[in-house]
């Protein structure tokens, strides 16, 4: 098909005034395959469109190019104009002559504004028709970890008609929920909000749950993953459109917080909670308690709240005298302030230190000594049992499990990069969602926000059971393609997976609806095998030639 | 069942909330009080140093702008929700939109208007560079046609006619099936703090007015000079934590720690001390940017009482230094404060319009903390920090989750 | 106000275009010798690109990528990055001065360092002067 171009110039309504358009007009008029060169005032307009599109179909042109203001604006309207017309929307190149032009320069920029022109018009000669396919997406979605988050998000997929499988390590569901006293503050009991998802669970549609049960690899991409289960010594695999991982945190105490190991009288929040379960197994009650936060590291929001609520639990049951030793108490989540206000108000006392206390036991009691900074005063508590924190750590196998998923952790270990982009609940790669504590430091309240995303995700991706995508958008020369892997690795949403061809060959080849378009691959290939319609090395290029003529 | 939804707020939680709709197919009205949606966060600035420090104030303006260009969104600026009637998945609204003397559909920006206003100060104004709509705003109360005066030069200048000054207000009555109310929050006025000064003395400022002068200028000057200032401080939970505001605004340790270091980035040999009760250094990726802070950013615990202006313009801080025990005193070149977040003061209007409680502190009430969304009305949803503190990652996760659980009503109603 | 220099800025669609796009909409006047080339991502730039760029008639040649840690593609900036590093021991062992490639990383909003940087690379350029490409190729 012979190129014929149609070039449209737009002055923004005549305010364009240091450019000379008639000058632009004259110039570009003599290129090869430009058919016409139209001045316009409003293209951005209903009329501008109109006009638009009548002489795009009365000269029958096969490229557009149009010169105005930035494509941020502009261009998504110019590619639903140019699909209105049955002409491909790839067919069409801007020049921004207004933001990075006119409106950045104070001078004559005639020159360079027909230089952005030739150079959007080179590229407009290489531009390829980019075909939308409608493929088909699997819309069963995967569940890893019972704990709250994983349970909400099966009880929320199910309940917007999706068919979930719940996979748990464990032989019950639960998680953390199971271990807590209780939530201040929540107005439920993690007893009765176990209970009543578990009963929501069991009879919740299209939900199916496996406990004692682990993911052992993920292979495919968004829309079509195998996934190999491990329960009960079998191995078998499963397909899944999406995965959630809502796979929580391990609750452990760094020994290097103490140096004292945990005894009869330094225990640790569980052994708390064992206790308040089971007073039984008091020999009497304690009169004083201490809890210590903040002691070698910075403490989380978990585990503040954590010590919140059992320092009331504490308070209530047993009437106890309680002290919280802490250095910044972590009130930054719905409820904590007004928690801690609580506390206080019940007779806790908070004592803030800089320094990190000194930690003894005699006599089967527990000494704290601390400069409370409040009271300016050294302070020396002996106290019957000294509570310390937990700290919030990635669940055993997170590591083993990223490199599998070829997803990011971040420094402390947790899952997701810290980058902004991927906020709040997206792994880097497409139909992957890290909700919950596996994630990072949040609170039940931030937990159940991620599980909303995640599952508005899955049902963006899923809910109608096929996905649009720009078929070939990018793609990969098979005769070119060496299969030597570099594009698999650098990939960064896992896109790239290798195909075999024939009995000879392998290729790698690319999955448009996991392709994020970035182009990463294209810039790497050794081999120069893949090519990225719209930023082709030929149309890139093309660009740039432009500028020395 | 209604296939549309309305979205009360463009700021990051609404906008947030009508994309995730509007991507699965729902039909969105997106209603802004302003001239522009963005909200707040819109004359927020980029904090990065070297490297990002994850503020996220950069994953806004592409939003605006998908929000812009999206099929199923329209957008309703300068107006302001009336009344409502009906139940989910049927709810009537009434709609309100003040006279758009300029058609911000129409307009293409290119500012020609504005060349010829005779008025001065000049009746139209260029929108801020990340407004959205980008259009030109007329100001009633300076154009000479709304004095009495036979002034018609914008009108005929507008190559585009997107400026009529005799349009009227315009009233209509939207249809949908559910609501979400993001109507945002306001920052705390620190006049109200008399002691500190704001608003009396030229260099004191809040972390907005920085939000401000960053994202406008780039770095920082000071206000009565123009100097570069040598001697820093942050005043912490100012607005937050104290009797009337019984919370912490979970944004102000981050910020304030953030505009610390890009201080230091800029001229490093300034030097910042933040004035603080509990630090909030919790949170994905911040434990490690705390570190980095504490190499090179004063912390004192103790929240500054008063302060007090030379004659030669420094400000003396008066402090209680709680790990010395004595009351300290100290000049710097500017002090920040780092305002709270409070409730809108419309929120009582439009909890009325809508039924909607409000909580103890004024914010709008949820049902329940695990179920922040849920209001006491079926079909009528919250997003972002019109139901309590958020940041910029939290706000975008509270307006999904919002979208979710309209998404979820909308099903129940067609299936019955 | 640029003069003969060419400058071609490889800008990523995320980042760097929105900052130049704010330039222009706050009228933050910078030289005009610069040619933006849209792309998806700095980390599409490949070392080809920069060397031809240089081939073509340029004299500095900027990839614009976001901000350290907030790449919309994660690892897109730091291969930039490196290929930009590459770049210019391929520039200096053909006797192009190193300095006229220069790797940036900016928000979308950082519409002043887009302006500055311009504006450094101009007046770098102003001292070396056109490439040697442009007398005929370097002189060895």
């Amino acid at each position: 098909m012979q190129v014929k171009i149609g070039i449209f110039l737009c002055d923004c309504g005549g305010s364009l005034r240091n450019i000379d358009f008639p000058k632009i007009r004259g110039n570009l008029e003599k290129l090869e395959g430009v058919a016409f060169v139209d001045i316009s005032h409003n293209l951005c307009l209903e009329e501008g469109g109109k006009a638009l599109a009548s002489r795009i179909l009365s000269e029958d042109i096969n490229r557009v190019v149009i010169a105005a203001c930035s494509p941020e604006l502009c261009e998504h309207n110019f590619m639903r104009l140019l699909e209105s017309l049955r002409l491909n929307p790839n067919f069409l190149s801007i020049a921004n002559i207004r933001e990075q032009c006119s409106w950045a320069h104070k001078e004559d920029v005639t020159g360079k504004a027909l230089e952005l022109l030739r150079m959007a018009i080179n590229k407009a000669r290489l531009l390829q028709p980019l075909e939308r396919k409608e493929v088909p997406v699997n819309q069963e979605v995967l569940v890893v970890g019972g704990g709250f988050s994983g349970m909400e998000s099966t009880l929320e997929l199910s309940q917007l008609g999706l068919r979930a499988t719940l996979v748990e390590k464990g032989s019950a569901l639960g998680g953390k929920l199971s271990e807590l006293e209780g939530f201040y503050g929540l107005g439920a009991s993690p007893k009765e909000m176990l209970g009543s998802m578990t009963r929501a669970i069991e009879e919740g549609k299209n939900i199916e749950v496996l406990t004692s049960a682990e993911v052992t690899r993920v292979e495919g991409e968004v829309g079509n993953f195998t996934v190999r289960i491990r329960r009960g010594g079998e191995e078998f695999p499963r397909s899944f459109g999406a995965i959630i991982f809502a796979t929580g945190y391990r609750a452990g105490i760094l020994p290097r917080d103490f140096e004292l190991r945990p005894s009869v009288n330094i225990i640790s929040q569980r052994n708390l909670i064992e206790i308040l379960q089971a007073p039984e197994k008091l020999e009497r009650k304690p009169e004083t308690i201490g809890f210590i936060l903040d002691v070698s590291d910075e403490s989380s929001r978990l585990a503040t709240l954590l010590v919140l609520n059992n320092a009331l639990a504490v308070k209530e049951k047993w009437g106890s005298e309680a002290y919280v030793f802490c250095r910044n108490l972590k009130v930054d989540s719905d409820g904590a302030e007004k928690l801690y206000r609580e506390a206080r108000a019940t007779g806790i006392a908070f004592l803030k230190f800089e320094k990190k206390p000194q930690i003894s036991e005699e006599d089967g009691r527990v000494k704290v000594e601390a400069k409370d900074v409040l009271l300016g005063e050294e302070i020396s508590l002996s106290c019957d049992i000294l509570v310390v924190e937990e700290k919030g750590l990635p669940p055993e196998g997170t590591e083993a499990l990223s490199s599998i998923l070829n997803i990011g952790l971040d420094s402390q270990g947790f899952y997701q990069n810290e980058n902004v982009y991927l906020y709040p609940v997206d792994s880097g790669r497409k139909g992957i969602f890290l909700v919950g504590a596996c994630r990072g430091d949040l609170d039940i309240s931030r937990a159940s926000m991620d599980v909303a995303s995640a599952v508005m995700g899955v049902c963006e991706l899923l809910a109608s059971g096929k996905a649009i995508v720009e078929a070939e958008k990018v793609r990969v020369d098979p005769d070119k393609c060496r299969a030597c892997l570099t594009c698999i690795r650098v990939c960064p949403h896992g896109a790239i997976r290798l195909v075999r061809v024939n009995t000879e060959k392998e290729v790698a080849q690319i999955y448009d609806l996991a392709c994020e378009g970035c182009g990463i691959c294209a810039a790497i290939c050794p081999a120069k095998a893949i090519d990225f319609e719209g930023y082709t090395d030929e149309q890139i290029l093309a660009e740039v030639e432009a500028i020395g003529e | 069942m209604n296939k549309h939804v309305l979205v009360i707020g463009g700021g990051t939680a609404g906008i947030t909330a009508a994309l995730g709709l509007a991507d699965s197919g729902f039909r969105v009205y997106l209603i802004e009080k302003e001239a522009a949606i963005g909200g707040q966060v819109a004359s927020f600035c980029c904090k990065a140093t070297e490297v990002c420090t994850k503020c996220s104030v950069c994953l806004i303006p592409q939003k605006l702008s998908e929000v812009a260009t999206h099929p199923r969104i329209s957008i309703l600026t300068n107006s302001t929700v009336m009344g409502v009637a009906g139940e989910v998945g049927n709810f009537q609204v009434e709609v309100w939109q003040k006279p758009q003397y300029i058609d911000s559909e129409r307009c293409i920006a290119c500012g020609l208007c504005a060349e010829v206003c005779p008025a001065e100060p000049q009746a139209i104004c260029s929108p801020s560079p990340e407004a959205v709509p980008l259009s030109y705003i007329l100001d009633e109360s300076r154009c000479l046609r709304f004095k009495g005066e036979d002034c018609n030069l914008c009108y005929e200048k507008c190559p585009v006619n997107a400026i009529d000054l005799d349009r009227g207000a315009k009233r209509q009555e939207l249809s949908v099936g559910a609501i979400i109310v993001a109507t945002g929050f306001e920052v705390f006025d620190a006049r109200e703090v008399g002691p500190l000064g704001y608003g009396r003395y030229p260099n004191v400022l809040t972390g907005l007015d920085l939000e401000k002068i960053f994202s406008h200028e780039g770095s920082l000057r000071l206000p009565s000079n123009g100097k570069e200032p040598q001697k820093v401080a942050f005043i912490q939970c100012v607005g937050s934590r104290n009797e009337e505001h019984c919370y912490c605004s979970q944004v102000c340790c981050k910020y304030a720690m953030r505009f610390a270091q890009l201080i230091k980035y800029q001229n490093p040999d300034a030097e910042v001390t933040i004035f603080y009760i509990d630090l909030q250094n919790a949170g994905k990726g911040f434990v490690d940017f705390y570190e980095g802070c504490k190499e090179t950013v004063r912390f004192i615990r103790g929240v500054p009482v008063e302060i007090l202006e030379n004659p030669s313009g420094a400000l003396e801080v008066r402090f209680e230094n709680i790990v010395g025990g004595k009351i300290d005193r100290e000049t710097f070149n500017l002090v920040v404060l780092s305002v709270g977040i409070v409730p809108r003061k419309d929120s009582w209007d439009l909890a009325r319009v809508l039924g909607i409680n409000l909580d103890d502190h004024g914010f709008f009430d949820a049902r329940s903390p695990i179920d922040s969304n849920k209001t006491n009305v079926e079909g009528i949803f919250l997003a972002g920090a019109c139901h309590g503190p958020k940041d910029i990652p939290d706000s975008i996760a509270h307006g999904i989750s919002a979208a979710e659980k309209a998404t979820e009503v909308l099903q129940r109603c067609k299936s019955r | 106000m640029g003069g003969n220099n060419k400058i071609v800025a490889f800008c990523c669609e995320n980042s760097a275009c929105a900052a130049a796009d704010r330039a222009g909409k706050i009228r933050l006047y910078y030289p005009d010798n610069v040619r933006v080339i849209r792309v998806p991502c700095a980390g599409r730039v490949d070392v080809l690109h920069i060397l031809k760029a240089f081939e073509k008639g340029a004299d500095g040649v900027l990839v614009m990528g976001c901000q350290e840690e907030a790449c919309r593609h994660l690892t897109g900036n730091t291969r930039a990055r490196e290929r930009v590093k590459y770049a210019e021991i391929l520039l200096k062992e053909s006797g192009i001065d190193g300095e006229r490639v220069r790797m940036v990383n900016l928000a979308p909003e950082m519409a002043h360092k887009f302006a500055q940087e311009v504006s450094e690379m101009t007046e770098r350029l102003k001292g070396l002067g056109p490439t040697p490409i442009k007398n005929g190729g370097p002189q060895r």
